[in-house]
């Protein structure tokens, strides 16, 4: 009896929970599996039943595997930079001077802006005309010779420079919140571990490599983790920045997405692609997962 | 007793509010649905506030009748959904981020033929006579009118005439005076030509079709729309590429032009950094808010190719059209409606108000603004008007003719490349299922 009161207690409980998760989440996932073996404009009833047609298409697409590629590169670059400078960054803010209180007062700011205006700021750094890095640029021009071809101080126009440059606005707009990940991480190594290896002589890189580093592990892994899901749902920064552009040169899956679902009107392969872009988040990350699961400071942990 | 008494004042004065509420809704109920329109606008330069003033004097002549007219500078993103589930507007402007092809295609848009055959709102002839040919030409798909033009633009490029006049420069007419012009512009410290980077549909329009059409005759970009085999690497499109590559190469192109939004070259041209640019007549309406004091501009026809086979008159128009959507409720009123809006008096009004040309013939005897009445002038003597569609009747090929662009504007692509690259394009949208557009001239 008291148990099946505990039952119907939470069943009550849970059930708004499920309900509203059920309709907006599980529901639009399914449907857009369903979008996906059909050829729809994604503008009237009409569907046309394709099967696995819009995924075949998908597989032959030389731009998504070129979209693809530039996900990787903001993960494997964008994100080991943000690695490195984000437990960098935590391990400095742990000392006391003046220096760590300014960083802790403004590293979550980029964080706080909205994208749009990050994406604005970062258009002025790097415009041609006024831009600091063009004015930069500029400085190391060399003199100009006749009859060359005039020097370009395009930035998010250059098919070479667009995509660094897109990686490093990522960069500093998203490195603040792994700053506060690994901050709270390295707090919550017990300070008995610390002093204790200070006892035996390890001080500065020698203690950060022995002991701050191997304790943060599972920290790490949900950094890694989380890097995965925004390099590889990365749209709104390249979207604003560059359009995937010039000339796909920082095309990323969603950014084409957008263009196969608003510009030419192929809901089918839209969807094919989210449901593709969904999958490799889903396979990367279980990889990571499972790369990752020996912890070298102990099971325990 | 006294927190219940209050609650109920309250409760009973809400209550209140809602009866009152719905008695005003109930008007609007017993309004006659048959005589209601939804009228959606996309909402640029020119606002909606014309719109909306036709639809008081259009509902003032037209007792019982009542028009609901909204607007947005996105649109098309609320229509989509609306097309969708099959509640669309009466009348709509969907703005440039809509495909309207791909709505044409679905049946989405209802067919004007029999509508145009009717009489003009005058009564003086049809209501298809009232039109631009060469305009409503634009919004035909196998025989049939489905878009409604109703301003249009005419593309081409602008210069300062006060500098021009300052330093003694003559307006390029052709390709080999341009080319003899522009290193005395840049001696003059400003860049002979800049662009809008970002968004190389305006070089398409503004360098690559106007020198193709020059090189080769109409008949080389009416293929090339047409999507006849080889049409995209013709003689005419390589060598026109090849110019591109060579104003480039010769430094005649603003340094960073490739990264410019449209608005940062124009604002660029109009400071004088750049002496000419390529845009629609939509410029001037575009800058005016942002524009310096004392910044002028003029347009002029991009130089032609000196021996070319091209009609030198020919001008490039581009049209944003009106649909009527099929399952929009009534069509006949839609229709009306909209005759009230081509009636001269309201075109020649819309050329006033909002300072560009329309479809409307003889709308153009209206007062304007000063950098229109050259452009209008070349347009009615021109015996080659044509447009740019093949972007969007076959939006991967456009999406691909802008990427080779940039390529191309950046120095990526060579021009055999360039073209190698449309033709391969081309293919792929005939090899598809995708329907495919003829035109002529």
């Amino acid at each position: 009896m008291r148990n099946r009161g505990r039952t119907a207690f939470i069943v009550t409980y849970l059930a708004p929970a499920t309900l509203l998760y059920g309709v907006f989440v599980i529901w639009p996932v399914l449907q857009a599996f369903g979008f996906s073996f059909y050829k729809w404009s994604g503008m009237s009833a009409n569907k046309t039943f394709v099967g696995f047609d819009n995924f075949k298409q998908l597989f032959h697409d030389s731009v998504f595997w070129q979209a693809l590629e530039h996900n990787a590169l903001i993960f494997l670059i964008g994100g080991g930079a943000i690695l490195v400078i984000g437990v960098g960054i935590a391990h400095a803010m742990q000392g006391e001077g003046r220096l760590t209180k300014v960083l802790r007062s403004v590293y979550l700011f980029p964080n706080i802006m909205s994208l749009v205006v990050v994406a604005i700021l970062w258009e002025f750094v790097y415009d041609p005309n006024i831009g600091l890095v063009s004015s930069l640029m500029r400085l190391f021009d060399g003199p100009v010779r006749a009859g060359a071809p005039p020097v370009d101080h395009s930035i998010l126009g250059s098919a070479t420079k667009a995509l660094p440059a897109v990686i490093v606005t990522f960069v500093w707009f998203a490195v603040g919140f792994y700053i506060m990940l690994f901050s709270t991480g390295i707090r919550q190594i017990p300070s008995e571990v610390v002093e204790a290896s200070k006892l035996d002589g390890a001080e500065g890189f020698h203690q950060f490599r022995k002991i701050t580093l191997p304790l943060l592990w599972s920290v790490g892994r949900i950094a890694v983790i989380y890097l995965v899901i925004n390099t590889l749902n990365v749209f709104a920064l390249v979207f604003l920045m560059t359009q995937g552009g010039p000339d796909r040169k920082t095309e990323v899956m969603l950014t084409y997405l957008y263009e196969q679902a608003f510009v030419n009107s192929d809901y089918g392969a839209a969807t094919a692609l989210a449901i593709a872009n969904f999958v490799i988040v889903m396979a990367v990350s279980g990889i990571v997962l499972r790369l990752t699961r020996k912890d070298p400071a102990g099971a325990s942990r | 007793m006294k927190t219940h008494f209050l609650a109920l004042a309250v409760a009973s004065a809400s209550l209140g509010v809602l009866i009152g509420g719905c008695s005003g809704g109930s008007n609007e109920s017993t309004a006659d649905k048959s005589k209601h329109l939804d009228v959606v606008s996309f909402q640029g330069g020119f606002g909606i506030d014309f719109f909306k003033q036709a639809a008081k004097e259009y509902e003032a002549n037209h007792p019982g009748v009542t028009i609901s007219l909204t607007g947005g500078p996105r649109v098309w993103e609320q229509l989509r959904p609306q097309f969708a589930s099959g509640t669309p507007p009466s009348l709509t402007w969907p703005g440039w981020g809509m495909d309207y092809w791909a709505l044409i295609y679905d049946k989405q848009v209802l067919p004007l033929n029999d509508a145009l055959a009717k009489p003009a709102f005058d009564g003086k002839g049809t209501w298809r006579d009232t039109f631009d040919p060469a305009l409503l030409k634009l919004g035909e798909y196998q025989g049939q009118q489905y878009e409604l033009p109703y301003h249009y633009n005419i593309m081409g490029w602008w210069y300062n005439p006060d500098t021009f006049a300052k330093h003694g420069w003559a307006v390029p007419k052709t390709f080999s005076e341009l080319i003899a012009l522009c290193p005395k512009i840049k001696a003059a410290g400003m860049a002979p030509l800049t662009y809008q980077g970002q968004y190389p549909d305006y070089t398409i329009k503004g360098f690559l079709f106007p020198w193709v059409i020059s090189i080769g005759g109409i008949k080389a970009a009416d293929d090339a729309q047409s999507l006849v085999p080889g049409a995209w690497k013709s003689d005419a499109f390589l060598q026109a590429a090849r110019m591109i590559k060579q104003l480039r190469d010769q430094g005649f192109f603003e340094d960073g032009a490739n990264s410019l939004s449209h608005t940062q070259s124009q604002t660029d041209f109009l400071a004088g950094k750049a002496a000419m640019i390529p845009c629609g007549t939509w410029l001037e309406s575009e800058m005016k808010k942002t524009m310096p004091p004392g910044a002028k501009m003029a347009f002029m026809m991009p130089p032609v190719v000196d021996g070319g086979k091209g009609d030198p008159s020919a001008i490039m128009i581009g049209i944003e059209p009106w649909i009527i959507p099929t399952a929009g409720s009534n069509h006949e009123l839609a229709i009306d409606f909209y005759k009230f809006m081509t009636s001269l008096d309201k075109a020649k009004q819309f050329v006033t108000e909002c300072g560009t040309l329309t479809a409307i013939k003889g709308s153009d005897q209206a007062k304007m603004p000063e950098t229109l009445v050259e452009p209008a002038r070349l347009f009615r003597q021109s015996k080659t008007v044509y447009s740019i569609q093949f972007d969007t009747w076959y939006s991967t090929l456009g999406t691909e003719s802008k990427h080779a662009m940039e390529a191309l504007l950046n120095g990526s692509n060579t021009p055999e490349q360039f073209v190698d690259r449309l033709e391969a394009e081309a293919e792929k949208v005939r090899q598809s299922k995708k329907p495919i557009h003829t035109m002529t001239h």
